[in-house]
């Protein structure tokens, strides 16, 4: 009797089992209970709005130059377009990485969480807190078309986890966009009778060129270099050499097309290359050795007082730092920002495709407006009229429209001086061009608000061939643990090594016996874990 | 008594060994003197430079901060950073707050400490060195940044002023000095009030208050000091922006200047918020009042830091 009461409550106990555990296998999204407010024929082309009024939390990354407003016509238009309202919870842009690791760590983070960068989401992937999003793309119209019609898919692969899933929706542009380069003082380029370097070897030129000229003065005297030494120069020599990313871009590991494997960046012919180049140029004076070690604003001193004519830098720091500085001291001096040196390997845009993007928490797919959550993403940061409304946004309002279709402010809106004296602004007032909302997308958005030297710019640089991404090689959790637990010590040599050959503290002859250095911290047991991982990837995948 | 032979060599240092030894020793303790002044002298200017230097940073135009060129005057004199900053109204929100959250935050701290430090100084409470080591304890160990928040949001405290006041109302070594404090007053005067008529609230309120006030004088400066600098406690429990307190603004400000986040489009020349002052003009902005604090509890301060200090 007992004996049969028990095998009964084990089976009753089985079933019950068996039963959740499919529940909890069925997870397709076509669930009814999932799809409050979810529109049935949602499609590229179509306008989202939810069937009912919804409202999803947000984490919201608080800008200082345009703060959180309630009343921005952003906010009520999207809802009256869409039916959705959004919770924000501010978090000031200066610690909003931290807040988010505190939030989803603490279970508390709110459904949407944008702007995060793709190597911030490995942190968070094992605590199951985020959504794998890569399982609901069907949901996501727009953003399919926009891979398929752009070829995003390589890009996209390269955020896959060990699962084969990827758990962010990135920014995506059609396009490359390449920020950073040199600045010169073409007014001394004038002077001496010289053009605009084209490649690095040019550049080596030019800065012979100055030295001779100015004798008492370093020529290149370079900035970003904390908490790294040369963050940016490091980054452009490693990126024109065909690396995938050097100082304040660090990649461990490069892959080589040739050989059909990853290899140790810092230990490549390529590396040996660029270090040989910088040393030349410090040991001939053309580059201040300071370059490595000062900080910005003394970077920027020298360049203010004429002690130096080229430094790293972007658009912004062009217009916000070294002009202003130098209208102060020398208003004769001229600077622009020339297009990336080209090096060994050849005329290419290096930058990345894919940009900062957006995590959604797990707990959004018990939400019972799930698909309605997803399609509101979907319309928002990857249709061309979200997109066009998160960047311009009301026509007639904010912006009109010539006949070719070109967007430009209306009168009385201005965005960086666009319309000057206009009385409105189109972040501060209105919410849009918001850094939490308008990302991606293609060339005529993102650079809607470039100046247009910097249209310039990025015009040589589209023509360039964009860089090909490296093949994926996700990592389980424990060859990512053990990875990174190698990886301080490494790079810590590399620094400290790539800093003895540039100042020559250390011949270049020893090259090997830095390389059997980084063997005995582990580089091939590195390589090894990386390779098998990338095999792996690759077998499952093709 | 040992206390008081270090006062009085103290403070007969100078005029005792020149009656006793005559000349050649006033001479030693002249040039110990003229010495004195001179380092003293740097000191006072080793500290304040950095402090006029700022002022005057924070009233500079950049270039010439850039270029190196402004040390005690302002050279491009402008104020248009103080007017950026003064002229948003969430500047000033946010300045009400932390005016509201360290007196507040301050007030509860003080009556938790003095409350806790007086039970601790009697020596015959049973338990003592348990309660002690309760307090102890929580300076070598916390349960650690998320397990905190999980129990504040979890208490309901979040976007509240609690949530800032109550987590570190006691501060164990404000804790430790008061305690120490109270232990140096004489028994007898507490016993006479007590055979007085006086019970223990009585004997607290009217007795032992009224004189500690240069500890608790100390205890409210260090305090307000405490809460008005801090930031961490309302960046990580107020969601809004509305109720952030000014330093976190003003972080939030500096971190939008240096430009590490932008969405690619390039800021107005005239919006353009020079960074360099921008930074000194914070630094003036949330010091400056509780600067003008000092003066007036300066000598409570330094009275009573010795008090606690020496006599426990």
């Amino acid at each position: 009797m007992f004996r049969r009461s028990w095998r009964h409550a084990a089976a009753a106990t089985a079933a019950v089992l068996a039963l959740t555990s499919v529940t909890a296998c069925s997870d397709d999204p076509s669930d009814a209970e999932n799809r409050a407010g979810a529109m049935e024929n949602y499609a590229v082309g179509t306008q989202f709005k939810a069937t009912e009024p919804v409202s999803f939390s947000i984490l919201y990354n608080n800008h200082p130059n345009y703060p959180l407003k309630n009343d921005w016509l952003f906010w009520s238009e999207l809802k009256s377009r869409t039916n959705v309202s959004l919770e924000k919870v501010a978090v000031p842009l200066s610690d909003y990485n931290q807040k988010r690791s505190l939030l989803i760590g603490a279970g508390d983070a709110p459904l949407l969480i944008p702007k995060t960068y793709p190597p911030d989401v490995h942190a968070y992937v094992s605590s199951g807190a985020i959504l794998p999003v890569s399982d609901h793309l069907d949901l996501m119209p727009n953003l399919k078309d926009k891979i398929e019609k752009w070829n995003l898919q390589p890009e996209l692969d390269t955020l896959r986890q060990a699962d084969g899933k990827f758990y962010l929706l990135p920014g995506v542009h059609e396009k490359p966009w390449h920020e950073y380069s040199l600045a010169v003082r073409t007014d001394i380029l004038d002077e001496l009778n010289l053009e605009v370097p084209k490649t690095w070897d040019d550049v080596y030129t030019m800065l012979k060129a100055m030295k001779a000229k100015y004798p008492n003065i370093y020529p290149f005297s370079d900035r970003y270099s904390q908490p790294n030494p040369a963050g940016n120069l490091l980054n452009l020599l490693a990126v024109s050499h065909g690396l995938e990313g050097a100082g304040w871009n660090f990649q461990h590991v490069s892959w080589n097309a040739q050989a059909q494997k990853f290899e140790y960046t810092g230990a490549t012919e390529q590396y040996k290359q660029m270090l040989q180049y910088l040393n030349k140029l410090v040991a001939e004076k053309l580059l201040d050795p300071e370059s490595f070690t000062q900080t910005d604003d003394l970077a920027r001193q020298k360049l203010a007082n004429s002690k130096s004519f080229v430094i790293s830098g972007n658009a912004q720091a062009l217009v916000n730092d070294y002009r202003p500085d130098l209208a102060a001291t020398n208003p004769k001096a001229k600077i622009t920002k020339i297009p990336l040196p080209v090096g060994p390997a050849g005329e290419i845009n290096p930058a990345s495709r894919l940009e900062n993007g957006m995590m959604i928490s797990s707990k959004a797919r018990d939400s019972k407006n799930f698909v309605a959550m997803m399609q509101f993403v979907d319309w928002l940061w990857y249709s061309d009229e979200g997109q066009e409304f998160a960047r311009w946004g009301v026509e007639g309002t904010t912006f009109v429209k010539d006949a070719a279709g070109k967007h430009s402010l209306a009168k009385d809106v201005d965005m960086i001086g666009l319309n000057p004296g206009a009385p409105k602004h189109l972040q501060k007032d209105f919410g849009f061009a918001n850094g939490v909302f308008a990302y991606g997308g293609k060339p005529e958005l993102v650079q809607a608000f470039f100046s247009p030297e910097e249209q310039e710019f990025q015009q040589v640089m589209n023509a360039r061939t964009p860089k090909s991404p490296p093949p994926p090689f996700p990592l389980s959790d424990e060859e990512r643990e053990q990875v990174s637990l190698w990886e301080t010590p490494l790079k810590d040599l590399v620094y400290q090594a790539t800093l003895q050959f540039v100042l020559g503290q250390r011949d270049l002859a020893q090259w090997d016996a830095y390389v059997a250095e980084l063997k005995s911290k582990n580089m091939d047991a590195y390589l090894e874990t990386v390779n098998k991982a990338y095999e792996r990837y690759r077998e499952k995948h093709n | 008594m040992v206390t008081v032979d270090a006062a009085e060599r103290a403070t007969e240092v100078g005029p005792r060994p020149r009656r006793r030894r005559g000349i050649r020793q006033t001479r030693g303790y002249r040039v110990f003197q003229v010495v004195n002044a001179i380092i003293l002298t740097l000191v006072v200017v080793v500290t304040l430079y950095p402090f006029v230097n700022i002022v005057a940073r924070s009233m500079s135009h950049e270039a010439y901060i850039i270029a190196g060129q402004v040390n005690l005057v302002p050279r491009g004199f402008t104020l248009d950073t103080y007017q950026l900053v003064m002229s948003d109204p969430l500047f000033w929100t946010n300045y009400r707050n932390t005016v509201f959250y360290t007196v507040t935050a301050t007030l509860i701290s003080i009556v938790m400490t003095t409350c806790y430090a007086y039970v601790l100084s009697k020596k015959h409470l049973k338990g003592r060195t348990a309660l002690i080591g309760i307090a102890v304890f929580t300076m070598f160990f916390t349960g650690g940044l998320i397990p905190n928040y999980v129990l504040v949001t979890s208490l309901g405290l979040k976007n509240s002023v609690w949530a800032i006041a109550l987590p570190n109302a006691i501060n164990v070594f404000n804790l430790l000095v008061m305690k120490a404090f109270f232990e140096s007053l004489p028994v007898e005067l507490e016993e006479a009030a007590a055979v007085d008529g006086l019970n223990t609230y009585g004997i607290l309120l009217r007795i032992v208050l009224p004189l500690s006030k240069a500890i608790v004088a100390t205890m409210v400066l260090f305090y307000a000091v405490a809460f008005w600098n801090s930031w961490f406690a309302a960046f990580l429990y107020m969601d809004q922006q509305e109720l952030w307190p000014v330093t976190v603004y003003l972080r939030n400000l500096i971190a939008g200047a240096t430009g590490a986040e932008n969405i690619g489009a390039i800021a107005e020349a005239n919006e353009v918020q020079a960074e360099a002052t921008l930074k000194s003009v914070t630094i003036v902005l949330t010091t400056l009042p509780i600067l003008l604090v000092y003066p007036f509890v300066q000598r409570y301060f330094v009275r009573g830091i010795m008090l606690g200090a020496v006599k426990g």
